[in-house]
């Protein structure tokens, strides 16, 4: 499993660059590109430039500043004398340059699409996968909701932070070393003007932003309360009719969500505020750069031509500049993501101790005095429990909830790690920490209490172990599970979607349907957790019976709390909190006259 | 949810009027400013101009101060005009969407249980937070924005005819093809970024399965076909985005370069007229500013159309949600005598005694065509405790519906103390009527605001009391603050077990006549389970109840017992005629008695 990371990363950096694999180069030739548009884009003031001074107003001054290249391209168009005849032929020069940065712009979003799509892409696919590797320990101590808010949203942040903010970053600084190179290429002096007002307009909205941002989330925590409270009343929408309280809840709301607006509103004179105070100091700098330009116009240190380049270039400082300040400030944001992405990233996935191996799994499972607890401080839900799953027979669990039965079975699973100190699992004489766990999990077919769906066809679903789909095995499987009439009664039949977005399935139709995805793969130990309790009697019976004839030679454990389901298995082991009570046959264990005897009594007795 | 596609006409903004007649007023002088704000855009190439023609052309600075003054007194009335604009438009969006909100909120308020049926909680709660938010952005944003553009085009195409009507006109053919041109690429990236968002979801929910069904993933040991399954759908997503690139890059290239076609354009025809003399240099450098300035705004326009396009939908669905109609409405009589939801005359109200009674009642449900009773009819006199079980999903809750008339007969009526239900008010039964949920409801706040959610005035003397009753006060006194203490989201902070004692208590606290029990599902450990049990014996006596039971150990006492399968009753009885009668009761029964026998060891 060579796409799996299983090295800590140990700063942010380390993690994004191993992120960033694969998309760098998109990214730096996307910057090229932007520098390249950017060079185009003020190229288009120069050749202005030299089409008035001289062109139109003839009005060259000794140094002019138009570059010694625009010159040349001009003679070889002509020259100024032919041109002032043949103006179409610059206008044509600028159609051609305007190609130019059109096509470097259209490469500029490509190559920077491709490059972020590729960093999303890889981000998606590392963390799927390695959530997919972790241990299951891990999904039961984190919140769904919540790790999914880390992989979509926080992921979308870093991309941004990536392919946007700090990208535009380079882009605007890039445009801004440009930009002064051809205006102090004009005038010095003037281009002191024009610059002073770069920091000035990057600190205060950078200040602003930072101000701003708490207002932001004072209102983003308001809404989620205003938004809290309508999701109570909804949810809770039959206490409320029952209580006749609707009055009440309407004038709840209306007091919330005029407070939540009020916060809006107030955001909104700072914002105004601010955009109209950033309008007045750029105005104000387009002013002082109209004037001064003037001014030394008429004193004869620039042109015309250069005096209405120099304006141009100015302008295209503007947004960029204003821009810059905002991205700053959001730039700080996408650590916290970096962060959360970082907590799974770094979250050690389910690895086999070294030297681990592969054994065969028709052989004796004994468990040896093992003991167990969910998490620090939690209760033992198994005590010191042991017994034997005899190869090729058929063992069953019985105990009430809590009893630990489930438990048993997930460590035998490795779906949880047994601490040494806590007792062993055998499998013949290895214990299951030196086995492989694939080699274990292959060979352990397991229905769970809970059978869980995917939202995928329902022949795909019981085949879902199966390299390739075998509709013949099927639906041999969903044979014996009781379960192909009621697949054939579906409009679709076997091509029924089901899950999240398909059909919803009964209960009892799940668990069969878990029975049928089992029995496909034919595991060499078959375990059935609860696995027929939403099943009615009568058609328990007859999956029991069905099943009995294909077991064949595999190892059956049977979870359940009801006797019947267990009574003709070869040995039963008696659970109750967590201790082993009582094992042995059916005979036996009644014979014995305990616990098992007296639940047969009470079970019995109902029917 | 599918939404019928009916189109609305002008994005469905005429039927927003009612919402924004308050505010017409303040959107008038928006609009004023706003096309204000685009003259006085329109004017700074104008200064470029002066100063070019008359400082630079001429040679002097005559007249510097006051072109200084007046440049500043535009830039000063801009500024302030901005502001006022920009704020009052922020105004007008958060109190439309504040005062939406509300309609909609209220408006849930008198809907029947039929429309939270059809409708699931995620679904409603987005017509109420989201929806209104967008219809808000809309009228206020969207056509500020057109304002802002379309005037300024306007008045840079005004400018350009007055300075030289010739060069205008070749600028202005190029503001059609432009406005073609965006709009057929816009119709193109509308398309593709719906079905990014598509993937964007499957991906999502990819998650999701991933997630939540690590456990079989893991036993199956299918993480690997998963994990490539899930790449399909990464890779599409890179595809698709790319090429959504595809079309946005070459939409703004091209749009920029027209730009430039416009600057060239200029630069050749204005030139030649220049060196003719008819030019000033000035104005010639007027028209190259707005060449340059000219495509922008064409191209907002149409990115802001197609959004007001997208919100459509959201004005659909909102106005869907405040045109339904409630089926379970108190008739104009009724609501004359007895007041409504938001204003009962409680002077006019009888005391319920609580008898009730089914008469003849047959009833589907809206949403479904199965008639689930039919000429039904059950006398419960006062007193009378009747329980309802079958399996989860068979359909316990319809009688209780019923009783609540949370739902209207078909056919058939509802008496309660010998009176149609629909003789008196919603409101009026509601208040004599007590629930205990399967999943017991708590809203945030107190202990003490929750329990006086059915007796407003309710002193603390009788909230204890109540508390005592069904043996809770244990569960107040261990918490910190006592009835002060917070309880958190959906009392989060409470198990299921106190949850629940503590709804018990909130309906003792009303006083009901009719009290509806809905046993809860989930376990919780023995103690608790006991306490509840004494709680319910507790409560019901002396009153009329409904207990929905999933503990059948809970209601061997019981009056009558209804056996539902599949939505109908099937079976009625007392316990021992129906153990007798070994039909589904039986089995249920015996199959909940196995599990049970744990618990007796």
């Amino acid at each position: 499993m060579e796409n799996i990371k299983k090295k800590r990363f140990e700063t942010k950096g380390q993690m994004v660059s191993y992120f960033l694999k694969g998309s760098v180069i998109f990214f730096s030739l996307s910057i090229v590109a932007s520098l390249l548009v950017t060079f185009f884009e003020f190229i288009g003031p120069k050749i202005v430039q030299y089409t008035i001074n001289y062109c139109i107003a003839d009005t060259v001054t000794e140094n002019d500043s138009v570059p010694i290249y625009i010159i040349r391209l001009m003679d070889a168009l002509g020259g100024k004398d032919h041109l002032k005849t043949h103006l179409y032929l610059i206008a044509l020069v600028i159609v051609v340059i305007a190609v130019f940065t059109a096509l470097f712009r259209y490469l500029y979003r490509i190559l920077n699409s491709i490059a972020s799509e590729r960093l999303v892409e890889r981000m998606r696919n590392k963390l799927f996968s390695h959530i997919m590797h972790l241990p299951f320990a891990w999904h039961s101590e984190n919140h769904t909701g919540d790790i999914i808010q880390r992989c979509t949203s926080d992921v979308e942040t870093v991309r941004a932070f990536i392919s946007e903010q700090l990208l535009n970053l380079i882009r605007i600084v890039i445009r801004i070393i440009i930009a002064m190179y051809f205006m102090i290429g004009i005038n010095g002096f003037l281009s002191i003007f024009s610059a002073v007002f770069i920091p000035i307009v990057v600190l205060y909205s950078c200040f602003f932003h930072r101000r701003i941002s708490k207002s932001f989330q004072k209102a983003d925590e308001e809404e989620g309360r205003l938004s809290a409270m309508a999701q109570e009343n909804l949810t809770g929408v039959r206490v409320v009719r029952a209580f006749g309280r609707e009055k009440y809840e309407r004038d709840r709301f209306v007091e919330k969500n005029y407070h939540y607006s009020n916060l809006w509103i107030d955001i909104m004179k700072l914002l105004s505020a601010f955009w109209a105070s950033n309008d007045l100091i750029s105005g104000l700098q387009v002013m002082v750069i109209t004037v001064l330009g003037a001014v030394l116009c008429v004193q004869g240190t620039i042109n015309t031509g250069e005096y209405i380049a120099f304006v141009s270039y100015n302008a295209m400082l503007t947004w960029p500049v204003r821009a810059l300040g905002r991205i700053i400030s959001d730039m700080s944001k996408a650590g916290v993501s970096i962060d959360r992405i970082m907590y799974i990233m770094n979250s050690e996935i389910e690895e086999d101790k070294e030297g681990a191996i592969d054994v065969s799994m028709d052989q004796d499972i004994t468990f040896d005095n093992v003991s167990f607890s969910y998490g620090n401080g939690t209760d033992e839900v198994v005590r010191g429990a042991s017994f034997k799953i005899e190869a090729g027979k058929t063992t069953g669990i019985l105990g009430g909830t809590g009893s630990g039965k489930s438990t048993l079975m997930y460590l035998m699973d490795k779906l949880y790690d047994l601490p040494s100190e806590n007792g062993r699992i055998l499998i013949g004489d290895t214990d299951i920490t030196d086995i492989k766990t694939s080699c274990i999990r292959k060979n352990v077919g397991f229905v769970l209490q809970e059978p869980f769906l995917f939202s995928r066809t329902i022949s795909e679903n019981i085949g879902i172990s199966e390299k390739e789909l075998d509709i013949a095995k099927v639906r041999d499987a969903a044979r014996i599970a009781a379960l192909d009439e009621t697949i054939q009664s579906f409009n679709k039949g076997y091509e029924t979607f089901v899950g999240e977005r398909g059909v919803t399935l009964s209960g009892g139709q799940k668990q069969r349907t878990a029975i049928a995805q089992m029995l496909v793969s034919r595991p060499q130990i078959m375990v059935f957790d609860d696995s027929l309790s939403a099943v009615d009697t009568q058609t328990d019976a007859k999956i029991r019976a069905a099943l009995s004839k294909e077991i064949g030679k595999s190892t059956v454990v049977l979870i359940s709390h009801r006797i019947t389901t267990l009574m003709h298995a070869d040995n039963i082991v008696v659970l109750d909190k967590g201790r082993v009570r009582e094992q042995g046959t059916h005979e036996e264990l009644l014979e014995l006259g305990g616990i098992y005897k007296r639940i047969y009594d009470i079970q019995m007795q109902g029917t | 949810m599918k939404e019928n596609n009916k189109k609305l006409p002008f994005f469905g903004i005429p039927k927003l009027y009612p919402f924004l007649k308050p505010y017409i007023p303040t959107v008038i002088s928006m609009i004023i400013l706003g096309v204000l704000s685009s003259l006085m855009d329109s004017i700074y190439p104008v200064f470029n101009k002066y100063a070019l023609d008359n400082f630079v052309g001429k040679g002097t600075l005559d007249g510097l101060w006051l072109f200084i003054a007046l440049y500043v007194g535009v830039l000063l009335l801009q500024v302030v005009d901005n502001f006022i604009c920009v704020y009052m438009c922020g105004k007008v969006e958060m109190s439309m969407d504040r005062d939406l909100r509300d309609a909609a909120f209220s408006h849930l308020q008198t809907l029947s249980f039929a429309y939270f049926n059809q409708n699931n909680v995620g679904y409603i709660h987005a017509r109420v937070m989201s929806d209104t938010g967008k219809i808000g952005v809309m009228v206020a944003w969207r056509m500020m924005d057109i304002v802002w553009n379309g005037s300024y085009i306007i008045c840079i195409l005004g400018m350009m005819f007055y300075l030289n009507a010739k060069l205008a006109l070749y600028i202005a053919i190029l503001v059609p093809i432009a406005a073609v041109f965006v709009m057929y690429f816009q119709k193109k990236l509308i398309v593709i970024n719906r079905k990014i968002r598509e993937i964007n979801s499957t991906i999502t929910s990819n998650f999701n399965e991933g997630i939540t069904g690590a456990k079989a993933v893991k036993t199956l040991v299918v993480e690997d076909k998963i994990q490539d399954d899930f790449e399909v759908d990464t890779t599409k997503m890179k595809r698709t985005s790319v090429k959504a690139a595809h079309y946005s890059g070459f939409f703004t290239s091209v749009v920029t370069m027209m730009s430039s076609f416009a600057l060239a354009l200029v630069l050749w025809k204005g030139g030649i007229i220049t060196i003719d003399g008819v030019f000033e240099i000035g104005v010639l450098s007027v028209f190259l500013t707005y060449a340059l300035n000219m495509m922008e705004p064409i191209q907002n326009i149409i990115v802001t159309i197609s959004e007001l396009i997208a919100v459509e939908v959201n004005v659909e669905r909102f106005f869907k949600l405040i045109e339904t109609e409630s089926d379970v409405s108190d008739s104009q009589e009724v609501i004359e005598k007895y007041g409504d939801a938001f204003n009962p005359k409680k002077e006019n109200w009888e005391e319920l005694i609580g008898d009730v009674e089914f008469k003849d009642v047959t009833f589907k449900y809206p949403d479904g065509d199965e008639y689930v009773l039919e000429h039904f009819n059950l006398k419960v006199p006062q007193g009378t405790n009747v329980a309802i079980v079958g399996e989860t999903g068979a359909g316990k809750s319809t009688l209780v519906n019923l009783v609540c008339r949370f739902f209207k007969p078909t056919e058939g009526a509802v008496l309660i103390d010998g009176k149609d239900a629909a003789e008196r008010s919603q409101l009026w039964l509601h208040s004599n009527i007590g629930y205990v949920l399967q999943t017991p409801h708590l809203f945030s706040g107190s202990v003490r605001d929750n329990l006086k959610y059915g007796k407003e005035d309710a002193t603390d003397e009788e909230i204890w009391a109540a508390l005592k009753l069904v043996s809770a006060e244990g569960v107040v006194k261990r918490m910190e603050k006592g009835l002060d203490s917070d309880v958190g989201e959906d009392g989060d902070m409470l198990s299921t077990g106190e949850k629940q004692l503590l709804s018990f208590a909130r309906a003792i606290l009303a006083d009901p006549r009719i009290l509806i029990l809905d046993e809860a599902t989930a376990s919780i450990d023995t103690v608790t389970e006991k306490a509840i049990q004494d709680a319910i014996s507790t409560v019901i006596k002396g009153r009329t109840s409904f207990v929905i039971a999933h503990r059948l150990s809970t209601i061997v006492d019981a009056d009558i017992i209804l056996v539902v399968q599949d939505g109908k009753i099937i079976e009625r009885g007392t316990h021992k005629e129906l153990m007798d009668k070994k039909g589904y009761y039986h089995e249920l029964f015996t199959r909940q008695f196995e599990e049970m026998a744990f618990s007796d060891i």
